[in-house]
C-alpha cells in the first residue's frame, strides 16, 4: 500500500471511485423508501457514511458491524424516544471528497434525524467541519489526531476514552512509581514515519527525560521498512534497558525477530497499536511476547458495565470477537443514545451542550469531553502476561494485579 | 570493523533474498519481454501455499518450498494459456495492464480464501542465529541466500545445458530464427512463463519465513522487484543477482550509518543513478531489435 507505482494507485483510486459511486447510488436508491425530511413520527434516522469499500474496507467492517449491533440492541429494547432507530448508511471508499458529499446529502438531501461517525483522522478531519457547519451533533468513533480538535467545533464528540496526547500518561506513571533504583536508566526510541507514533513517542521523550531516563538512541524510520535487523543490531549497540517503539503494525513482531535474531533483549519494552493485533502472539512465538507493554483504547476484558455483554453478544451474532473499531463504533452509539434520551427530543444544541457536561457511562469506560470534544480520559496500560493481554491500569479497570518489571529474555 | 562486517553480512544476505525474488521476474522478461507486474501477487500466493501446507503438516516451510515451486508452475502455464499468449496476440504492449489486472484479481482472491490478517511461518530456526565470534548470522536469510544461489544455478544450467534451455535461449533472440529451424515457439514461451512463476514457490516460501504478510504485501515486493532489475539490467540473471546484493547492501549501510528513515528511498535513488549513468542497467545489454513484421 505504501509502495506500489503511481499508475497503481491511481488504477485503485478510479476503481474505489467507481465502486463508491456505483454503491452510493445503490444506497441513493434503496433508502428513496426512507424518511424524507424529519418528522416526529416513524423511525429515528441516523445517517453515516463509512469506508465499505477501498483500502481500509476490512478493518472498517468491524465499524460497521459495531453500529449494526449497537441499532439492532436499541430496538430490540424498544428503541429511542420510543421510536425505531433506523441506519442510513453510504459508502466513502476512504475518500475524503466521497465522505464530505455523502455526509452533506444525508444532512441536505435526506435530512436525517442523528448522524453517527465515519473512521481515521484522515476522514474526520473534513467531515466534522461538514457536521459543525449544518450544527448537527457528530460523534466519531476514531480520528484521534490533534488537528481535528484545534478547531474548537462545538458539536464534535470523540468515543475514545484519549487520543494520542495521552498514550504515554500512565506508562510514564508506572515507571515514576518504581523505586529509583529499579528504574530504566537509559532507553532507545525507535518509530515508523507517521503522524500517531511520531507525537507519541515525542511525548514519551519529553516526559521520560524529565524522570532523568537518559535516550541512547533515536530513529524513525520509513513505513515501509520490512527489514529491522541493522537496527536492532543498531540498538544492541546503544545497549538502552527500556526500548519504546512507536509501532503500528507488523513493525512490531518485526523488530522483536530482529532483535532475537541479534540477541537483544531490553529489560523493559513497550510498544504501540502492535501487541494488540491478534496475530502479534504467533508472529513472534507466545513465551516471547511476556512482558512487553502498550497502551489501549479498549479491551473485551475491561470490567465497565455491558462490556461483557456486549462481547458475547457481538461474537454470538457475527461469530467472532469484536475488534476496536466495533467497540467504538458501539461506544458511538451508546453516547448518543444517553444524550438523546436525557434531553429527551431530537435538538442538536440541546444534544451538544448535554455532552459537554456530563459523563456518559460506555463500554470503553466513563467518557467527558472538554469544549472543543476532546476525552478528558486515559488510555488503559495493558501488558503481556502468561500469553494473555492484561490490563495493568488503572485499577479500576485491571485484570491482573501484578506488573512483570523485567521482561525476561527471549525464548 | 565489527559493526561494519556485520552490516555487510546482514546486506549481502538480505541481497541473497531479494536475487531469489526477483529472477524469476527478469527470467520472464528477458526471454518474453513480458513485464510481469503479477510477480508480486505470485509471490504472495506462493507464501500462503508454503505458509498452509507448513500450518497443517508442520514440515518445514522451505522444504514446502520445493512442493509449492511445482503448484506455482502449474499456476504460471495456466496464466501463459489462459491471460498472456491470448493478450500477446493482440498486442504485446497489452500484457503489461493484463498482468497488472492479474495482480489486483490475484489479490482479491487470495484475501477471500484465506482472509486479511497477517500470517508468517515461524519454524524452529527463524529467528535465531549463527554466532561467529561476535558477529551474527541469521540462519532464516542464510538458508533463504542458499536457496537463491542454489535455484540461480539450477537456472543457469537449465538455460545452457538443456534442449529446453537451448530453444528458450534461441526465441530470446529470434522467435522467427527459432521458428524456422523447427522450434515450437508457443510451447517454449508457456514453459519459459511456467518455470519463472515456478520461482515464486521457493520466494514465496522464504518470504513467509522471513517476514509477516498479507494479500496487500505484493504491492511492497513487485515495487522492489522492479527496481532490483532496474538495477541489474532488464532480463540478465547474473544484474538481478548483483542488483540485489548491491540493494540489500545498500540499505544495511543506509540503516547502520545514516539515517533509517532514507532506507527505503535509497532503491529510487540507486534507480535515478544507474539510469543516469547507465540506463541498460549494471549487466544490461543494449540489442539490436528484430524487424517489424511486414
Amino acid at each position: 500500500m505504501h509502495h506500489g507505482n503511481a499508475t497503481r494507485r491511481w488504477m485503485r483510486a478510479i476503481t474505489a471511485a467507481s465502486t463508491a459511486a456505483a454503491l452510493t447510488l445503490t444506497a441513493c436508491s434503496s433508502s428513496s423508501t426512507g424518511t424524507k425530511g424529519r418528522s416526529s413520527s416513524g423511525p429515528i434516522t441516523i445517517g453515516m457514511s463509512l469506508p465499505l469499500t477501498g483500502p481500509v474496507a476490512d478493518n472498517s467492517k468491524g465499524g460497521y458491524q459495531g453500529y449494526q449491533y449497537w441499532a439492532d440492541e436499541i430496538n430490540a429494547k424498544g428503541g429511542l424516544l420510543g421510536r425505531k432507530v433506523k441506519l442510513n448508511v453510504l459508502d466513502d471508499g476512504f475518500n475524503q471528497n466521497t465522505a464530505i458529499a455523502d455526509y452533506t446529502k444525508l444532512i441536505g438531501q435526506e435530512h436525517v434525524d442523528l448522524l453517527l461517525g465515519t473512521f481515521s483522522s484522515f476522514l474526520n478531519l473534513s467531515v466534522a467541519q461538514v457536521a459543525e457547519r449544518n450544527k448537527y451533533v457528530y460523534i466519531e468513533p476514531s480520528g484521534g489526531a490533534d488537528s481535528i480538535f484545534a478547531r474548537n467545533f462545538k458539536y464534535l464528540f470523540f468515543a475514545q476514552p484519549a487520543t494520542t496526547k495521552n498514550l504515554p500518561d500512565r506508562f510514564v506513571s508506572l515507571i515514576q512509581s518504581m523505586p529509583a533504583a529499579q528504574r530504566p536508566k537509559t532507553v532507545a526510541f525507535v518509530t515508523q514515519d507517521d503522524p500517531n507514533t511520531s507525537e507519541a513517542a515525542g511525548l514519551f521523550k519529553t516526559q521520560l527525560a524529565g524522570l532523568g531516563v537518559r535516550s541512547v538512541y533515536n530513529s524513525t524510520y520509513a513505513p515501509d521498512t520490512s527489514n529491522f535487523d541493522a537496527i536492532a543490531n543498531s540498538i544492541k549497540q546503544a545497549n538502552p534497558e527500556l526500548v519504546v517503539h512507536g509501532a503500528l503494525g507488523d513493525d512490531g513482531p518485526s523488530l522483536i525477530r530482529s532483535f532475537q535474531k541479534v540477541g537483544f533483549s531490553p529489560k523493559m519494552l513497550f510498544q504501540t497499536n502492535s501487541p494488540a493485533d491478534p496475530s502479534y502472539a504467533s508472529s513472534i512465538g507466545a513465551s516471547n511476547t511476556e512482558g512487553t507493554f502498550t497502551a489501549l483504547a479498549y479491551s473485551s476484558e475491561a470490567p465497565f458495565p455491558g462490556n461483557s455483554a456486549f462481547v458475547s453478544g457481538y461474537t454470538a451474532k457475527f461469530k467472532g470477537a469484536p475488534s476496536e473499531d466495533a467497540a467504538n463504533s458501539y461506544t458511538a452509539g451508546q453516547v448518543l443514545a444517553a444524550a438523546v434520551t436525557a434531553v429527551g427530543k431530537i435538538d442538536q444544541s440541546a444534544i451538544a451542550d448535554w455532552l459537554h457536561s456530563h459523563t456518559v457511562q460506555t463500554i470503553v469506560g466513563p467518557l467527558s469531553w472538554s469544549s472543543s470534544g476532546q476525552p478528558k480520559g486515559s488510555l488503559l496500560l495493558a501488558q503481556w502476561q502468561s500469553g494473555r493481554l492484561q490490563i495493568v491500569a488503572p485499577s479500576s479497570a485491571a485484570t491482573s494485579k501484578t506488573v512483570v518489571y523485567a521482561k525476561p529474555a527471549w525464548q | 570493523m565489527t559493526l561494519l562486517l556485520q552490516t555487510l553480512i546482514f546486506g549481502v544476505l538480505i541481497g541473497g533474498v531479494y536475487a531469489l525474488m526477483s529472477s524469476g521476474f527478469t527470467l520472464i522478461f528477458g526471454v518474453m519481454q513480458v513485464i510481469n507486474l503479477a510477480h508480486g501477487a505470485l509471490l504472495i500466493l506462493g507464501a500462503y501455499l508454503s505458509w498452509w501446507m507448513w500450518r497443517h503438516t508442520g514440515v518445514d516451510p522451505l522444504l514446502l518450498g520445493v512442493g509449492t515451486s511445482v503448484i506455482m508452475y502449474g499456476v504460471g502455464w495456466l496464466l501463459h494459456k489462459a491471460v498472456v499468449s491470448r493478450v500477446q496476440r493482440i498486442d504485446p504492449g497489452l500484457t503489461l495492464v493484463a498482468s497488472f489486472a492479474v495482480a489486483i484479481a490475484g489479490e482479491g482472491v487470495i484475501a477471500l480464501v484465506w482472509g486479511t490478517s497477517r500470517h508468517s511461518a515461524t519454524p524452529s530456526y527463524f529467528n535465531t542465529s549463527y554466532h561467529l565470534g561476535s558477529l551474527i548470522v541469521p540462519k532464516a536469510q542464510l538458508y533463504a541466500c542458499l536457496g537463491a544461489i542454489a535455484l540461480l544455478g539450477l537456472l543457469f544450467a537449465l538455460l545452457h545445458g538443456t534442449f529446453l534451455g537451448r530453444s528458450i535461449r534461441a526465441c530470446a533472440t529470434s522467435r522467427d530464427g527459432a521458428a524456422l529451424v523447427g522450434i515450437d515457439v508457443d510451447r517454449c514461451m508457456t514453459q519459459m512463463f511456467a518455470i519463472g512463476t515456478a520461482t515464486t514457490g521457493f520466494g514465496g516460501a522464504a518470504l513467509a519465513v522471513l517476514y509477516q504478510f498479507i494479500p496487500d504485501s505484493q504491492d511492497v515486493w513487485i515495487g522492489r522487484v522492479l527496481c532490483i532489475v532496474v538495477l541489474g539490467g532488464l532480463g540478465s540473471l547474473g544484474g538481478a543477482a548483483a542488483g540485489a546484493v548491491l540493494l540489500g547492501l545498500a540499505e544495511s549501510m543506509t540503516s547502520a550509518y545514516w539515517d533509517t528513515r532514507w532506507t527505503t528511498a535509497v532503491p529510487y535513488m540507486l534507480i535515478i543513478a544507474i539510469l543516469l549513468v547507465r540506463p541498460q542497467g549494471i549487466f544490461g545489454t543494449t540489442l539490436r531489435r528484430e524487424g517489424a513484421p511486414a
